[in-house]
């Protein structure tokens, strides 16, 4: 098989990795860490495995850069068989974030950003001028950053270096295990709100493992839901997964407030709103906005309804209602 | 005769047997160095080598010294090849044991990422591992080299250089003039051997500990 063939069956062009009935079954366990799965990810899209422990969640993003070697089936990433390639050259071409960070403590923060491009052979000053337009891009300040040492940084700092450090050959895919979860949760909100409006620019294709399912609603573009026996239980978007779980763990991973939740991840502009822009006064807003920010700023200012530009306006019992379960509602992905 | 106008008279005898005595140790210690990295990087597939290596050092050392000087004179005869191999054979078992812990124990995380960053087995060695290990491996050597500073001076019993040869002439004819400050030199010597050494391994410690280790 020629390593550079767009595969078959039924992939198309835009798909970055490709993961067809790939399983782990690590010797002398009985049971497969990691059941036969497929799935295809597009290119820039960002996509959440979830689940308890022991789901195989970690193992199945391992599997990507082969830091796992798969036991059955194929992973193909950018249209090469990823498990026929060098495993070394692979993995250059692979961002990788993980959550304990891992800078080499005995490297500066430049030194340690521009490790891959050291590998693939890049001259000093590209490295140079590519370690400044990174430690800008995760907002540390190049001058100030460049020439300490991991350990002058707090933990979220140095989860910005493994982030930029990870971004500095300029990889098409990421594979990121727990990046943001040793870390406090006021900081893990700012991180994930930065690394969302970065993932907007640098469109990236992102495989993101968490135990957090909060975290994969608020990250994901889809979430793969799987439980403790390595089943994969429901891949969608966040909000068909908040709309319809698929079955009994989807809905008790997802706890409760399922309702709630999907104020935050539906956009005022996908609610039906009644046209005519200022017929009614109300707070105006964009219609990119969330239903919840949006409530937001409307029950602060003391208002009870809200003109979304260039649509028309909605009352606030216009917008709780979007969160009544119902097949029309679920319009966003 | 006092202590001090014996040394003044006979500086210049103890001065070369000192050189001669530090020179020993760190040819001793040198290859020990050498032959323990060697293992340490070489047995890291094959644990029960590791372990029997290991074990066996380990046993070495507790092979009283004057002994095994002497089991060597068959083989190697008198003089400096005995005493070297020796004291090299002594010095393995510190710098094997804190170059394999080193190595073991270098945070898993930093291997991790530095794997998933696409670099193999030799460049982590050489670029992550070593230098990270490097502080508890010099460690190592510095233990060693105090060790070796003392068995060195059983030497002699071979007829190997170094400041036993005071020692043992000294002892041997105990009660004779200067028998004792004889003896008492080559002893007040090693010591003075052995606190050279010790601050010389932590300037060097200092000098080659990776900067971002101690930050």
């Amino acid at each position: 098989m020629s390593e550079q063939s767009t595969p078959g069956t039924g992939t198309r062009s835009d798909v970055m990795i490709s993961l067809r009935d790939v399983s782990k079954r690590y010797s002398g366990a009985d049971a497969e860490a990691v059941r036969p799965l497929s799935i295809d990810i597009e290119r820039g899209e960002f996509l959440v495995l979830v689940g308890p422990s022991g789901c195989g969640k970690t193992t199945t993003l391992r599997m990507i850069n082969r830091l796992v070697e798969p036991s059955g089936g194929e992973i193909w990433v950018d249209g090469k068989n990823a498990t026929r390639v060098d495993a070394d050259e692979l993995r250059r071409h692979i961002g990788y974030v993980i959550q304990q960070v891992g800078l080499l403590p005995h490297m500066t923060i430049g030194e340690n950003v521009g490790l891959v491009p050291k590998l693939l052979g890049w001259g000093k000053d590209r490295i140079r001028q590519r370690v400044t337009e990174l430690l800008d891009l995760v907002g540390l300040d190049p001058d100030t950053y460049r020439s300490r040492y991991p350990k002058q940084l707090s933990g979220g700092q140095q989860q910005r270096v493994g982030v930029a450090r990870a971004l500095a050959a300029d990889p098409p895919v990421m594979l990121m295990d727990e990046p943001f979860g040793a870390i406090d949760p006021i900081t893990r909100g700012h991180l994930q709100d930065e690394f969302l409006k970065l993932q907007a620019r640098i469109r990236k294709t992102i495989v993101f493992v968490t135990h957090d399912i909060d975290e994969a609603l608020r990250l994901g573009d889809r979430i793969a839901i799987f439980d403790e026996n390595a089943r994969l239980a429901q891949l969608a978007t966040p909000l068909e997964i908040l709309t319809n779980p698929a079955d009994d763990f989807v809905r008790s991973f997802i706890g409760d407030g399922a309702a709630l939740r999907r104020l935050a991840l539906l956009r005022v502009g996908d609610l039906p709103a009644v046209p005519g822009v200022g017929i009614r006064d109300g707070v105006e807003v964009e219609p990119d906005e969330t239903v919840s920010a949006v409530l937001e700023k409307v029950l602060a200012a003391g208002s009870d309804s809200a003109v979304v530009r260039g649509r028309g306006s909605l009352t606030v019992q216009d917008m709780l209602l979007a969160t009544a379960v119902r097949d029309e509602s679920a319009v966003a992905t | 005769m006092s202590f001090f106008d014996y040394v003044s008279a006979n500086s210049e005898i103890i001065g070369f047997l000192l050189l001669q005595h530090l020179q020993v140790v760190l040819l001793a210690v040198g290859f020990a160095t050498a032959i323990s990295l060697g293992v340490a990087i070489g047995t890291e597939r094959l644990p029960r080598v590791r372990a029997a290596l290991l074990a066996t050092s380990g046993t070495i050392l507790t092979i009283p010294s004057f002994a095994l000087f002497g089991l060597l004179i068959p083989v190697f005869g008198l003089g400096v090849a005995p005493t070297v191999l020796a004291l090299t054979v002594y010095a393995i078992f510190p710098i094997l044991r804190n170059t394999v812990t080193a190595l073991e124990t270098v945070d898993g995380a930093v291997i991790d990422a530095a794997t998933g960053m696409g670099m193999g087995s030799g460049r982590r060695l050489r670029i992550v591992r070593l230098p990270l290990a490097w502080p508890v491996i010099l460690n190592g050597i510095r233990v060693a080299t105090i060790m070796v500073v003392a068995i060195a001076a059983i030497g002699a019993a071979v007829r190997g250089p170094g400041l036993g040869e005071l020692i043992f002439r000294g002892l041997s004819r105990i009660g004779g003039a200067n028998a004792l400050n004889e003896a008492l030199s080559g002893v007040v010597a090693i010591v003075v051997v052995a606190l050279l050494l010790d601050v010389l391994f932590l300037l060097i410690g200092k000098l080659t500990t990776p900067r971002g280790l101690h930050v």
